[in-house]
C-alpha cells in the first residue's frame, strides 16, 4: 500500500502493522486531549505555548513507550550473550553521547562561567543520558524476553 | 490460523535467522508467524513458501477446518 507515511515506517510487515496501530493510537488520544483542553478553557486559560507543547509530548510519549514496552526494537537479541553484549553497546552510546554533547557545549557556548551554568549543563546532561539509557535498556529487555520465548 | 513453517524449517535446516533474511522479515516476526501470534500477510505466506518449497496448503490452515 502506498502512502506518505511509508518513510517512517520500518520494513518487517509486523513492525510496520505494530507502528501503524501505535501511531494511530497516539492521534486518537492527542484528538482526545485536545478536546479536552478546548472544553477546560471555558473554565481557565491555557497558556497557547503550554496547550501546544502539552499535545506534542502526549503524541511522543504514547507512540515511543509503546515502542520500548513493545519489545519489538531488538529483534535479534536472543542469546544470554547477545544480550549482555547489547547492554555494553548501549552503555557506549550513552557514553559516547555525553561526551559529544559536552564537547559541542563546550565549543558552541564556552566554559560555564558560574556555579549555576555547571549546574545546569551536566543536569541537563545526565538526565538526557539517563533517560536515553533507560529507555534503550527497557526495550532491550522486554526485546530480548519476548524473542527468547519465540526461539 | 495453524501452521507448519517451524515443523518444514526444521526438516530443512534452516534457522530462524536464516529464514528470516531470505524472506525479508525479521528474526522475531518468523517466530511469531511459527507460534501463530502473528498472521502474515499472503506476500509473507508466499515467500516462506517459496523458500521451504512447499504450497500454502501445506502450511496454513484454519484451526476450525480440522
Amino acid at each position: 500500500m502506498k502512502s506518505w507515511i511509508s518513510f517512517l515506517l520500518p520494513d518487517d510487515e509486523y513492525k510496520e502493522k505494530k507502528m501503524l496501530y501505535f501511531f494511530s493510537e497516539g492521534a486518537i488520544i492527542l484528538f482526545l486531549s485536545l478536546l479536552i483542553m478546548i472544553i477546560c478553557t471555558y473554565f481557565f486559560t491555557i497558556n497557547v505555548g503550554t496547550a501546544l507543547l502539552l499535545a506534542i509530548a502526549i503524541f511522543l510519549f504514547y507512540v515511543t513507550g509503546r515502542y520500548v514496552i513493545s519489545g519489538m526494537e531488538y529483534t535479534d537479541i536472543a542469546t544470554e550473550h547477545s544480550y549482555k553484549k547489547e547492554i555494553k553497546n548501549i552503555y557506549s552510546r550513552t557514553c559516547s553521547f555525553a561526551f559529544i554533547y559536552l564537547l559541542l557545549y563546550l565549543i558552541f557556548v564556552g566554559i560555564p562561567g558560574d556555579r549555576s551554568d555547571w549546574t545546569g549543563m551536566l543536569g541537563l546532561l545526565i538526565s538526557v543520558g539517563f533517560i536515553s539509557f533507560i529507555t534503550n535498556y527497557i526495550s532491550l529487555r522486554r526485546s530480548y524476553h519476548k524473542n527468547k520465548e519465540l526461539l | 490460523m495453524k501452521n507448519n513453517v517451524k515443523i518444514m524449517r526444521m526438516k530443512m535446516s534452516m534457522t530462524q535467522e536464516q529464514l528470516a533474511k531470505r524472506v525479508g522479515a525479521t528474526r522475531q516476526t518468523i517466530g511469531l508467524i511459527e507460534k501463530g501470534e502473528y498472521n502474515p500477510s499472503l506476500q509473507l505466506c508466499v515467500a516462506i513458501a517459496k523458500e521451504l518449497n512447499k504450497t500454502l496448503d501445506d502450511l496454513f490452515w484454519e484451526e476450525n477446518l480440522l
